[in-house]
């Protein structure tokens, strides 16, 4: 890739004059998930530095505790306390009773996210979430404790935009980490080196920034990790811990798990990665110069102060961001073509994790559950056949008439409380297609893919839909039909799929 | 390393694009579940299998598997001193030398060993061994060096290679993949595009109308560019024509025999269908997860060797009852075996060299390569006696009938393997 900018340039911030309309939705489709004409004349009118405030607001909403997973939580030590004097036979029962409410409440908290994120208010603060859920990984088939993955989040949530080392001590602590990455079986005289060896390699330094030696001394600053038994709150057990000197990165001491994790951040690989794999989730999937990772990394480190508030701003108002080779050629996640359709078409989530997550698991993300400790690749990644077909099957799905007598009693129970309470719609209503029904073939193609895609279509896919719509156009009923499939082909087709 | 460029340069013209992307080499990749499509309106009969085709069918164990408790060496002290607990007992395991035996889980293969159709080949690895997952998995996708970088895959830069000057108008798929993690494995990826195919998850419905698919099904010069929206209008059209043509095959499928009912094998079940449907396709690419065996390894592991042990007996004697077992050849790989000494977790961490197998009726079985010497300190790993890209040579050379040193970049010592 030919880049535009020099490094030294690179983050400075957009100048007041390029901030425009094509601007506002290149920002707008890559920091949240789509570009509403109205999310768009709001921005504009405001200028990038106040957008970015509300994008990324200093309080944002508080996401409440799934009722599942309090109710998980709340009969914990009941359960543990009635396993402990039960039979072998008994245990496993109740054993697997636990994991499969686990499991459920898991689902649950996946599509109640989904519908969070979904509120244009709350997109881009999400959306960072997800981007931090996908660097500290913890999957839900490992932990299986639905408790200690919104615990996960919640901690995420809470360190998002604050600071980066108190973010990732807090990591060290999650519940879910602890299980993920035994940490719970690190112990002094047999250290287990699996969480030292991710939290250098993929949560803070990347390959080639420290040695096995270094993994070895930070393993051992690490043991002592543990969870109270019943609450499964983090505990450290000095007695487990081995107070012995290391030597990490040069420097010996000895150093507790925090102490090692201030060292990886004095290191200059530290600055620049966490940029790196911003890039890779926000910007382009050919990774980025070195020198314009450590510039902006140095300067993180130095002026920013480490704080992952500073580093969103900069990372989004920077020239870098907005340049024209970053325009229109990043390939959606599933959760963005999900939430991206769902604002696109003034949608609302249902809420039935059934008719939600299966669809995102067959594109291929699951939120809460990347597929390894690595997180989502992305990029050309996402695409194959199968997961092409998959895209288009929610397309069909959103656009098809909602059908509630598909649903289980209990999911009945969860549509109905949101169509009372918010009169939300599923699925795409006659109604949306009104305004577009006046117009001309023409106008309509232009309209649709001026407001829905980043980048133009094919010469012969718009001939293709012209004529799709000129047929029958007398018959009123089957113009609104081919209109609606029009639009429907719209966002199957491959440009929609970029960003 | 004169005479040709390492890796070959991309495509410049659409022209040539269109050539690479139709040439006769073709290529199937299987993740875990089955193909689910619904395709109504598949038409197009299925050839006759070409009678001397040579398939690769390659199947990747991810997540690191433990070489020494899958090829036991038990009449050594050292493995039962650096595995106290985890060690399997000499009664237990299946043997196939005077001083080796397979895991107890691993029945069928011993059957297939002893029938000659099993290759094993000892202590395979690389020089200087990187210990994480996904850089030595890197490093075996593209044959790489330790310290070497390479974008392309191994099996891709095959691909470049072997579709020079193959020009067809096929619209068969020649690089098809399915529900592996993370989307195309990076072994398939070349410096050119290669049309690739996944098959579906189970539950996955065909996206989409007949009036949609008209609509999108188009072919404009326009559309072939080298970057993410020209990728995702070449794969959108390969993957419309491909769709009717690959269910229609597996709907079509009878195996001769029972595959056991899990993913891994119902993929197994799936290569066999489309290999005897014959599709044009020399390397398809099948992925069994689970191996990073930190804690309480022994069930864990038995489990998955079960699940690759039988699977693999069943898709052998499924092909040799349709007889196209002589066509077909199947190799396992792992990004690293796992550290000899057992940790306090019942578990074993990354480690380095590992075992690999060679399956298939045309491969000399027997025992391949040297043991690795266990007389080590605690934390030591084994060190390598036969570098993988010895392997990949032998069957670049010899099963597929590519010189191996365009696509290796050198020459590697060749296996007596076929």
């Amino acid at each position: 890739m030919n880049l535009s900018l020099s490094a030294p340039e690179a983050w400075d911030p957009l100048p007041t004059g390029a901030w425009d309309d094509a601007a506002a939705r290149h920002l707008l489709r890559r920091a949240t998930w789509a570009a509403g004409p109205a999310e768009v004349g709001r921005a504009v009118s405001e200028g990038l530095p106040a957008t970015l405030d509300r994008l990324f607001p200093a309080a944002p909403s508080a996401w409440p505790k799934p009722p599942l997973v309090a109710a998980l939580e709340n009969d914990m030590p009941a359960f543990r306390q009635q396993a402990a004097q039960a039979s072998d036979a008994v245990k496993r029962l109740l054993r697997r009773e636990e994991v499969e409410r686990s499991q459920v409440a898991v689902r649950d908290m996946g599509v109640r996210w989904m519908e969070l994120a979904a509120v244009p208010e709350n997109s881009a603060f999400e959306k960072w979430v997800l981007f931090l859920s996908g660097v500290y990984v913890v999957a839900t088939e490992k932990v299986k404790n639905a408790a200690f993955v919104y615990r996960h989040f919640e901690i995420l949530a809470q360190g998002a935009l604050a600071s980066a080392p108190s973010l990732a001590k807090a990591v060290s602590r999650s519940p879910a980490m602890e299980v993920y990455l035994d940490l719970v079986e690190n112990r002094a005289h047999a250290p287990n080196e699996n969480f030292a060896r991710e939290l250098f390699e993929l949560f803070l330094l990347g390959e080639g920034n420290y040695t096995e030696d270094d993994i070895k001394d930070a393993a051992r600053a690490f043991t002592g990790y543990r969870l109270q038994p019943g609450t499964g709150r983090f505990v450290f057990a000095p007695r487990q811990h081995d107070d012995g000197e290391k030597t990490v990165f040069g420097h010996t001491g000895r150093f507790t798990g925090d102490d090692i994790i201030e060292l990886a951040y004095r290191q200059r690989a530290a600055g620049a990665h966490l940029p790196k794999r911003m890039a890779a989730f926000y910007l382009s999937d050919i990774p980025l110069p070195a020198d314009f990772l450590l510039g902006i990394g140095d300067r993180w480190r130095g002026e920013g102060n480490l704080e992952l508030r500073w580093l969103v701003r900069t990372f989004f108002g920077s020239r870098l961001f907005f340049a024209p080779e970053f325009r229109g050629n990043f390939i959606k996640s599933p959760v963005q073509l999900y939430l991206g359709l769902v604002q696109d078409l003034g949608l609302k989530v249902v809420p039935v994790p059934r008719l939600v997550l299966n669809p995102l698991r067959q594109m291929g993300q699951t939120p809460f559950d990347p597929p390894n400790v690595r997180g989502w690749v992305g990029g050309r990644a996402w695409i194959n056949s199968a997961s092409l077909a998959a895209r288009r099957e929610v397309v069909e799905r959103l656009f098809a008439p909602f059908d509630a007598d598909t649903l289980t009693a209990d999911e009945v129970r969860e549509v109905d409380l949101v169509r009372v309470g918010e009169a939300a719609s599923f699925s795409v209503p006659d109604g949306f297609l009104e305004p577009w029904a006046t117009l001309e073939p023409e106008a309509v193609v232009a309209r649709l893919s001026e407001e829905f895609l980043a980048i133009p279509p094919e010469a012969a896919f718009l001939d293709g839909l012209r004529q799709f719509l000129k047929t029958g156009a007398r018959y009123p009923t089957e113009h609104k039909r081919r209109l609606r499939r029009a639009m429907m082909t719209v966002f199957e087709s491959p440009e929609y799929q970029v960003c | 390393m004169s005479s040709h460029q390492f890796p070959p340069p991309a495509p410049t013209t659409r022209r040539e694009f269109l050539r690479l992307s139709t040439c006769g080499a073709g290529l199937l990749a299987f993740g875990r579940f089955a193909p689910t499509f619904l395709v109504n309106s598949a038409r197009a009969a299925a050839p006759a299998p070409e009678k001397d085709r040579s398939i690769l069918v390659l199947v990747q164990l991810a997540g690191g598997n433990d070489g020494l408790n899958t090829l036991v060496p038990f009449e050594d002290p050292d493995y039962y001193r650096l595995r106290p607990t985890i060690g399997i007992p000499a009664d237990r395991v299946l043997r196939i030398s005077d001083t080796l035996g397979f895991h107890p889980s691993c029945g069928a293969l011993q059957g297939l060993f002893r029938d000659g159709r099993l290759a094993v080949v000892e202590n395979v690895g690389y020089p200087n061994p990187n210990r994480s997952h996904f850089r030595s998995m890197e490093i075996w996708e593209t044959a790489s060096g330790s310290s070497d970088f390479v974008q392309t895959g191994w099996v891709g830069r095959y691909l470049d290679s072997a579709c020079g000057g193959i020009p067809t108008d096929s619209h068969d798929p020649l690089a098809v993949h399915a529900n592996t993690p993370n989307g195309e494995p990076p072994t398939l990826v070349g410096a050119r595009q290669h049309p690739t195919f996944g098959l579906a998850a189970a539950g996955t419905r065909r996206g989409g109308s007949e009036e949609s698919r008209r609509i999108l099904e188009r072919d404009s010069p326009e559309g072939h560019t080298d970057d993410n929206v020209g990728f995702l209008r070449q794969t959108l059209m390969d993957t419309l024509v491909t769709e009717v043509r690959v269910q229609k095959l597996l709907d079509g499928y009878r195996p001769n025999g029972a595959y056991p009912s899990n993913p891994f094998a119902a993929s197994l079940r799936s290569v066999a269908g489309l290999i005897a449907g014959g599709l044009p396709t020399r390397v398809y690419f099948v992925t069994l997860g689970g191996f990073d065996t930190h804690v309480d390894q022994a069930p864990t592991q038995a489990r998955l060797l079960t699940v690759l042990s039988e699977g693999l007996a069943a898709f052998q004697g499924d092909l040799r009852a349709k007889g196209l077992d002589g066509q077909v050849l199947t190799m396992t790989f792992s990004e690293f075996g796992r550290r000899p000494g057992e940790n306090e977790s019942k578990g074993t961490d990354h480690g380095t060299a590992a075992p690999l197998f060679v399956l298939g009726s045309r491969v000399k079985g027997g025992l391949l390569g040297s043991a690795p010497r266990l007389n080590l300190p605690r934390n030591q790993d084994l060190s390598f006696s036969t570098d993988f890209r010895s392997v990949y040579g032998t069957v670049l050379d010899r099963w597929l009938g590519c010189r191996s040193k365009t696509v290796l970049g050198a020459d590697f010592p060749s296996l007596p393997f076929v």
